[in-house]
């Protein structure tokens, strides 16, 4: 329910950039006018005719509707300026004025301007009607932008050209949110590199679609990584630690640098609190769960999870560290000792 | 796909210390059995032999700091009122071994030491080991001139650190197999001059070292009797002569009857008023605590001969910067690996034989 009102909310900020974006385009492309406010016409009315509060009492498949419609009147919307290039400077203030109307407050609106490298003022304009119209928030579209400044220079054909590709890979509005929130790159990456990771996730790692949307929603993170470290994680997950498709997706997994699991989980393995399970997925230990090895602080992991102190811990992460590097091996003795005495005995 | 893969013995043997070291540590044991399965420490003894004040420079430069000398430092301070007391005659029970400088880097340093290297007089500069495999020959207290057997010599460890101690007027090096022997031979020759292992001084023979006391009974000051054991660590790291292949299980359970045999004809090799040392590199309380009680009373029952244990309280206190101890031992004392202090398992006790 909460989030059914929330979209509402976002509904009604799309319904002020909707004018915005008419007012400014009504004066120079007139005879587009006609068509977009058309197109305008059944939303206005479902607007104007329901309270805030019967808005968000409809039900789902009404919800629907209307999202579809938002969709298809933001495609209309972005596919008819065209040729954004030269439509004339904008002044401050008309920047201004539509920032305001997207919903950016002034503190927002000041961030945006003082963004370096500076964007042309259609540029910045362009960029940020287009996140919103993603189902951004403004804050975030700040946060976003001043991580990322790069996105500001990307053409707008290529923004929406990727995010009709991200919706085809299952990330729809809600969720693309999230995915550029946290991996802005997923704009200005190429689609190569996309490809590659998701071909990992689909044919090597064996994910079912929806699974593969799902990860992307939930650590896009994986975004970043390069396709063979992310296929020795996974085959790490499930080979090494029994951790089957399922719960991969479900633990966010992939999310975790592979140097952390590897300390965290050989960690719990040679104090004996953490075994493969066997084929029949049976262990001789209680394993804990995944939650409690890697979403805790390590503090808590140390207290709860391992029972063991931070020095030790220490230690270990620099002894792994350099078996990792060397082998087994370390640094061993030349003179033989460490095998002791009688390990032969009888012989 | 045809043949089953063979279970290693390195999987045995962790499934052996899961079910008994589990039961006899209790708490303790994650944290040991997490030291036992990643990369030990070790300590470089410094060998007397060589060019060893130039060695030590180097090894200071290291920062690695030799454990023995701070050990005692800290035992002459403590005394009464805190006045240094190195000319008096340390109380006899716990008197440490003369002469030896181990250096080992510090608690949660893991920092390797380089490679022994050649030093002018021909023998290596130093020999790297179990920091606390020196500890049974510390314990053992030799004084100048003493006759010492090492009933177990091999690989030659504790063997070279009983040659440092300058004290062995005679020392008799024992070891069952050949092809061990040899290897001790081979430490030997790299780390002692000729003029000191020479044949009236060191003696390598292989012999059963169970016979011993037939041999040559009431003979040594001093005996070192250092058995055969499951060698915890090494048991979990290498498969080739693991003692818990399924074929040496035989070989296994009788272990402990070896141990009492073998600490039983060491003691009858020792002269009335000797001491000896026994030790293991295992955690097992059947092969430690267990098999020296046992033999106290074999020797009580079947030789009348009286031993006493030694109480090594004091000695342990010395080498707490440096190992991590067992509280609770019976008799004897036990280091236990720890990640900041990744040394042994190594259990020695030290046995008095009083009559």
């Amino acid at each position: 329910m909460a989030a059914l009102g929330r979209q509402v909310i976002d509904w009604h900020r799309l319904m002020r950039l909707t004018w915005a974006t008419i007012a400014r385009q009504t004066s120079h492309l007139r005879e587009q006018r006609m068509t977009v406010v058309s197109l305008l016409r059944p939303l206005t009315t479902a607007s104007r005719g329901g309270s805030l509060k019967e808005l968000s009492c409809v039900t789902s498949r009404k919800y629907m509707q209307e999202a579809e419609c938002r969709t298809d009147l933001s495609q209309c919307l972005l596919e008819k300026p065209g040729t954004p290039v030269d439509r004339g400077a904008l002044g401050l203030e008309a920047i201004t004025t539509s920032l305001l109307d997207m919903g950016f407050s002034d503190a927002h609106i000041r961030e945006l301007l003082s963004i370096q490298p500076r964007p042309t003022p259609q540029q910045l304009l362009d960029i940020t009607s287009e996140l919103i119209l993603l189902g951004l928030n403004p804050e975030p579209v700040c946060v976003v932008l001043k991580k990322s400044p790069q996105l500001l220079k990307l053409p707008v054909k290529q923004m929406k050209k990727r995010s009709t590709y991200l919706r085809k890979l299952g990330l729809g509005e809600g969720k693309l949110k999230s995915v550029l929130y946290c991996c802005p790159e997923i704009f200005t990456m190429r689609q190569r590199d996309i490809n590659d990771i998701v071909r990992v996730l689909r044919e090597k790692c064996l994910f079912t679609v929806q699974q593969v949307t799902e990860i992307l929603h939930r650590c896009p993170y994986v975004l970043r990584e390069d396709p063979g470290e992310l296929e020795y994680k996974f085959q790490y997950a499930y080979f090494r630690m029994g951790i089957k498709h399922l719960d991969v997706v479900k633990t966010e997994f992939l999310k975790y640098s592979i140097t952390k699991i590897k300390q965290r989980h050989i960690y719990l393995e040679r104090l004996g609190r953490y075994q493969t399970p066997d084929k029949k997925g049976q262990t001789q230990v209680l394993n804990p769960s995944l939650k409690d090895i890697f979403r805790v602080s390590e503090a808590e992991f140390l207290a709860k999870t391992a029972c063991s102190s931070v020095e030790e811990f220490e230690v270990f992460k620099k002894l792994l560290a350099r078996e990792e590097e060397e082998g087994p091996e370390g640094c061993t003795s030349d003179s033989e000792e460490g095998t002791s005495s009688g390990e032969d005995a009888g012989d | 796909a045809t043949t089953e893969p063979k279970f290693p013995a390195t999987r045995l043997a962790l499934q052996n210390f899961d079910m008994t070291y589990g039961v006899q540590f209790g708490d303790l044991w994650p944290s040991i059995r997490v030291s036992l399965l990643s990369e030990q420490k070790y300590g470089a003894l410094v060998n007397n032999f060589g060019t060893w004040d130039h060695v030590i420079a180097e090894l200071e430069r290291l920062s690695a700091r030799d454990f023995v000398n701070e050990a005692f430092s800290h035992w002459k301070l403590e005394p009464e009122k805190g006045q240094p007391v190195a000319s008096a005659p340390a109380p006899v029970s716990w008197a440490c071994s003369p002469n030896l400088q181990c250096f080992t880097f510090a608690k949660g340093d893991i920092s390797c030491f380089p490679r022994a290297r050649l030093g002018s007089l021909g023998v290596l500069d130093y020999y790297l080991m179990d920091a606390a495999s020196l500890l049974p020959v510390l314990a053992l207290g030799l004084q100048p001139g003493d006759t010492v057997l090492d009933l177990c010599a091999a690989p030659g460890g504790k063997t070279l650190a009983l040659l440092q101690t300058g004290c062995c007027r005679n020392l008799a090096a024992n070891d069952l197999s050949t092809s061990r022997t040899g290897r001790l031979q081979k430490v030997l020759h790299s780390y002692v001059p000729e003029d000191i292992r020479d044949e009236s001084r060191v003696r390598v023979t292989s012999c059963d070292g169970r016979k011993w006391g037939e041999l040559e009974g009431d003979t040594y000051d001093r005996v070192l009797v250092d058995v055969p054991c499951t060698t915890d660590r090494h048991s979990l790291h290498e498969e080739e002569n693991n003692i818990f292949q399924r074929s040496r299980k035989k070989e296994r359970q009788i272990l402990p009857l070896l141990q009492v045999q073998l600490l039983a004809a060491g003691l009858l090799a020792t002269k009335p008023g000797g001491y000896a040392v026994y030790s293991t590199c295992s955690l097992s309380h059947l092969q430690n605590e267990y098999v020296v009680q046992g033999t106290i009373e074999l020797l009580a029952n079947q030789y009348s001969i009286e031993v006493q244990v030694e109480d090594l309280t004091h000695f342990r206190k010395l080498f707490m910067d440096t190992f991590f101890f067992f509280p609770s031992c019976q008799v004897g004392e036990l280091v236990i690996p720890n990640l900041m202090a990744n040394f042994g398992p190594m259990y020695f006790c030290k046995l008095r034989r009083l009559t």
